[in-house]
Parts: structure tokens; sequence; C-alpha cells
């Protein structure tokens, strides 16, 4: 993006444009500056990432009339820059002045926030006093009136505020790369174009996390790209990964990196031309490896062609190759994969090598989203027991012996707020067994949660290799035109549990639930997507009428009263009641 | 020079959104309907990163007529 410069932007935008199907993702730009030259940058950051985008700019100066009007927007942006607050010389400023000004600009944000409280997404920029000269030594009077102003905003912003922080971005370009005062002067457009390709980056991770498309796995090429030397030739002795030595310490560093992640819920895996002896060799006793076996959730360590081998991780992990970063020091892998799978982000370890960690943490930082809840740091332990679940399962006959002998135990809640922040990620992240994939935030969730008409239903699942976590959510609303008829919103399960017949048990009980709370009858749909035909049929196999079927998308029915539960005996389930 | 033309073309047709063989030696502002002044200055932006060249301030303004964009792009490029 900030190698294109703006008629090429433009240029691939509109190519484009027709290509990218899907959901509309409109985004509201509300701004007290001009910045009309971010539409097309930030469509095309859009497009590239098959998200299909609606950029809508706000009128010059208003942000807090345009915070009323964008309430169907995925996404608000908000531009509150300092140039346009004071056209006074600041630092002469009276103390009346400066209180009066403080107090007005803080009742703006307090309303814009109000306007925007219930909004799925807003990013909001901090306030910058980087546009005004200061002294080196004393803190200038627009420095303290900007650091209140950022310390407010950040004291009163909701959960689906995001602060980012523009000064990062000044800093990365250079104020006079980044601020074009002859623009501001002629039409109160102060960004250059280098600033808004740099600020669309910035904002990358979000609309990824918020589309649920953040990477999921970061998968290493062994010799030369986690430590220097190539193990089948040079021996594991001389393999240099040492903090101290000249070029050992950035792979170590790389490695420091790629154990943090597999801790905040990242999949790190190894694909390697190698002999799997020698690889598995370095892991277990070369004394300078810090990334070890626990860490890696996936190897594929052989002498077939990578492509291959990815698409092959991709399947094993049950994740799709856009999940994908992958890793290796050979401009030849590199560019068979980025011919290959372009889906796949493949970065190419620098040959400066003191540039790679911070080019890797670069990448990580635009492509995954790395907050860490309860379950992502337990994500690599998980994905190991999958593994020996599956190998459990060779020993069985039948289906239905395997999985009574996993000892599978549901714990079903509704309106657990403690889960939030998961269960709205779980709407975000999960494709395949997701038979409506409407997304929603943490805001979104809590108003369902708190309203009589609607409930969220949260599964815990277990069994005895190990602690799923929560990995299966229900939504269900009542009908606005009829009492009577309850509609299931959302239904979804993580990849993580698929197969164990856990869908039928939830859905016993979620009717079980309906029934006694009165309802006569369900209504359901599939809305199809790329990813989630494998349950197309899901709500036939559950007994639902079809009612209708437009091109795919189908709408069910079923009477409460004539529906056969499937009673699996083998799955215990708990009731966890939550005291609100 | 002729490819300066030609590059001077396609940044208009890309900025105004109209096809590039619309775009003649007697474009301007009173024939190209989606010409405003926002999009006048993601033109100036866009011509200033096609050529590498800082237009002045006091010339932004006059660049409203193809010929005059020609004249002037040429002569900061000198």
């Amino acid at each position: 993006m900030e190698n294109l410069i703006y008629s090429e932007i433009l240029q691939n935008n509109s190519a484009l444009k027709d290509s990218i199907k899907g959901p509309v993702y409109k985004i509201s730009v509300l701004s007290n500056v001009v910045v009309h030259s971010i539409k097309e940058i930030l469509e095309y950051s859009l497009r590239i990432r098959q998200i299909n985008p609606l950029v809508e700019l706000g009128n010059y100066d208003n942000i807090v009339q345009d915070s009323l009007k964008c309430k169907d927007s995925h996404l608000v942006i908000v531009f509150f820059d300092m140039l346009n607050i004071v056209d006074v010389f600041f630092e002469d400023l009276s103390e009346e002045m400066y209180n009066s000004l403080k107090s007005k600009i803080c009742t703006e944000i307090d309303t814009v926030l109000e306007n925007l409280k219930d909004h799925p997404s807003v990013i909001f920029n901090t306030f910058s006093s980087h546009c005004f000269v200061s002294s080196y030594s004393q803190q200038s009077l627009i420095e303290k009136f900007v650091g209140q102003l950022n310390v407010y905003l950040e004291e009163k912003k909701g959960i689906n505020v995001i602060l980012l922080n523009i000064d990062k971005i000044f800093l990365q370009t250079g104020i006079r790369q980044a601020i074009d005062f002859r623009m501001y002067n002629s039409s109160k457009a102060p960004y250059t174009l280098l600033f808004f390709k740099k600020y669309t980056m910035a904002i990358e991770p979000i609309f990824l996390k918020n589309t649920g498309k953040s990477k999921k796995a970061l998968i290493f090429d062994c010799d030369n790209t986690l430590w220097k030397g190539i193990v089948g030739e040079d021996g594991i002795d001389k393999l240099d990964m040492s903090r101290l030595s000249h070029s050992g310490r950035f792979f170590y560093k790389i490695q420091e990196i790629a154990v943090y992640l597999s801790k905040k819920g990242i999949i790190i895996g190894l694909c390697s031309k190698n002999n799997e002896f020698d690889v598995i060799e370095v892991l277990k006793n070369h004394s300078d490896m810090i990334l070890k076996e626990e860490h890696i959730a996936v190897k594929r360590i052989n002498w077939e062609d990578k492509a291959k081998n990815l698409i092959s991780i991709a399947a094993e992990l049950n994740i799709g190759l856009d999940s994908i970063v992958f890793v290796d020091d050979s401009s030849f892998e590199i560019s068979l994969i980025q011919k290959q799978i372009p889906e796949i982000v493949s970065l190419q370890v620098p040959s400066a090598l003191y540039e790679y960690p911070d080019f890797l943490l670069q990448n990580i930082y635009r492509y995954f989203s790395l907050k860490a809840n309860a379950e992502d740091a337990r994500k690599t332990e998980i994905y190991k027991q999958q593994s020996e679940r599956e190998k459990e399962k060779q020993n069985y006959k039948t289906l239905e012996e395997y999985l009574s002998s996993l000892e599978i135990v549901l714990t079903i809640s509704e309106g657990d707020i403690k889960q939030l922040e998961r269960i709205a990620q779980l709407t975000q992240k999960t494709n395949q067994f997701n038979l409506t994939t409407k997304r929603y935030t943490e805001t979104e969730i809590l108003h369902i949660m708190n309203s009589d008409q609607e409930h969220v239903f949260s599964v815990f699942v277990k069994d005895k290799f190990g602690d799923n976590g929560l990995t299966a959510i229900s939504i269900l609303k009542t009908d606005r035109q009829n009492q009577k008829i309850c509609n299931i919103d959302t239904f979804l399960m993580s990849c993580r549990i698929i197969g164990r017949n856990i869908e039928f048990v939830f859905m016993d009980y979620l009717v079980q639930w309906i029934a006694s709370h009165n309802f006569a009858s369900i209504t359901s749909e599939y809305i199809p997507t790329a990813k989630n035909r494998q349950v197309q049929d899901f709500y036939e196999s559950n007994g639902f009428i079809l009612i209708e079927n437009k091109e795919g998308h189908k709408n069910y029915r079923l009477e409460v009263s004539v529906y056969k539960p499937k009673n699996i005996s083998y799955i215990t389930t708990f009731i966890s009641v939550i005291k609100r | 020079m002729e490819n300066t033309k030609n590059q001077i073309a396609k940044v208009m047709s890309l900025v105004f959104q109209v096809p590039i063989e619309s775009i003649t030696e007697d474009s301007s502002t009173d024939n190209i309907e989606s010409w405003d002044s926002i999009k006048h200055l993601n033109l100036i932006l866009a011509l200033e990163e096609e050529f590498s060249i800082t237009i002045p301030d006091e010339e932004a303004g006059n660049l409203v007529n193809y010929k005059l964009i020609e004249m002037i792009v040429n002569e900061c490029k000198k």
C-alpha cells in the first residue's frame, strides 16, 4: 500500500470494484477537517482483503452532528484534529480561555461518545500537538492541553471505542511528510497521501478483526528463518540462534516473538524441507532453542512442495488458507506460495538480518488480533488435544463408541456477561459451523443480553482430553410480530468441537428451553457463505420444515410440539444458572 | 513529452472517474462535470506523486484545464 502512488491506488481500486461481492461493510468518517482523499485509499485497503466497502465522509467540521447520522455503519472513524480547534496563538492563552476551550471540547467529546455509544465499532484518533512548534525542554501549553484531552478520552470512552495513537504515524513519517500546511491553508485538508496510506495500514487490524478476517496461524520455515544455518548440511552444532552471537541474536528474538504469540492464542507451525528427525532433534536438544515442541501446534517437515504442505496444514487446523501467514528466507518458496496460494500472506526474511525482528513484528501487528483472553492463551494446548483425539478415534470401531469414550460434558449458560468478549469473538471468527454468520461486537452482545426479548446461550465443552472452553453460541429472539414465535438468530460452533454431535445436544436443550418459555413455534434460517456449506442441511436434520429457499438462503419453521429430541446419552449436560 | 501527456491524461481520468479517451487538450473545469473542489485537491496530490514534484501554493488554483496542467507540471519538473 505505501509503495503505491495515488493514481495506482485509484486504478487498482476501480479495477477491484466489481469483483468484491459479499455483505457491504459501511464506514463513516467524521472529521473537523477535510479528509476526502482517504476514501479511495481506504476502499482499496478493504477490497484487497476481500471486504466490500462503502465509505461515507461526513460534512466538514460536523463531528457532533454527523455522529447522530451513522447508526447503520459498521465502523465509525473520528478525525478530531487540534489544527482546527486552535486558531489563536495558544501559548498566550489566559487561564480562563484555556478552561473554557477545554470544557467546550470535553462537552463535544461527551456528546460524540454518547451518540456513538451503541455503535458496534468506533476508532477515535488521539489528539496531537505535533503540528505545533514547541520547545525541546519545556512542556508547552498546547502539549498540556492535548495531554489532558487524551486522558479525558481514555476515561470516558466505552468498550466499543478504540483510541488510535496518531502520534505513532507522525513519528513514522515525520510531521512534514504527514501534514501539508499548504493544503490545510487553502482547503482545510491537512493530511498528506502518505499519511492516509499509513493510517489505513494502522487501522487494518481493526477492520480485519471486525469482519472475522484476522489471521490465525503463523507458519515458519526452519533453516535461516528460525536459526542461522542449514541443519541438514551444517549439522546441529553449527546452527546459530544464540542471544550472544552477532547474527544468532536476531533469530533468538524471532523465537522469543514466536513463543510470545503462542501464549497470545496465535497458532505457531513449521513448514520446512528437511528430514523431520533432524528438526525434532534441534527442537529437543539444541541448548539455545527457546521455541520448543510445546509451542508448536502443527508441523510439515518433509520434501514435498510447500504449497501442498500449507494446504494440508490449513486442513488439519480446520482454518482457511486466508488465515495463514508464512515466513521463509527463500525467494523461490515465497514466490511459489504467492503465485499458487495468493490468499496466504507470505513474508520473506529480510537480507539485512537486523531488520528481521521488527519486520516480523510490524506484520504481526498488522494482520493478527492479539488481545488475549483465557481461550486464546490455551489454543496451542487445545489444538494438541485435538490431534490426540484424532489418534484415539482410530482405536474405535464406530463413531458412537468413540464419542462415548470421550466423556463429553457440556455446561450451558444464558446471559453470561463475564464471557462477553469471547462470545463476540466467536461470532466474529466462526465461519464454518455458522448458520447465519452474523457478526456482533461486544457492545451489541451486551445489548442483546440486556433485552427481555433476546437471549444469548453459551456452551462450555470439555472431555477427558481437556477443556475446550466456550465453543458454541446461540442467540434467540422473540418474533416482533408474534410473541408465540421464537427465532434462532445465531447458531454456531467453533471448528474445534465439530463432529461430536454436540450440536444436537445443544439443539435439544434450546428447543426444550423455548418450549418451557411458552413459545409455540420456532423460525430459523440458513444463510449461505463461501465457508458454511457443511451446515446447509443442519435444520433439515433436526426436523425443521423448509418454508422458502431463495438461491440457497433457506427459511425454516418448526412447531415445538412435534420436535423429536435426539437424547444423546453419552454427552452429559449441565445448566449453569447465572445470577444477575 | 508524449509520456507526460499520457500520464496527465491517465491521472485526470482516474481522479475524475471519466474514460481516458474523453480527456483532450480542451478538457477543463467547464466540461468535466465531476471536477469539483474536492476532486481538484485530489488532482493536485495525485499529480505531485505521479511526477515527484511539489506544485507551489500560488499555482495550485490555476490548474483549471489540461493545457495549464501540462505547462505547470513541466515547469515544476525543471
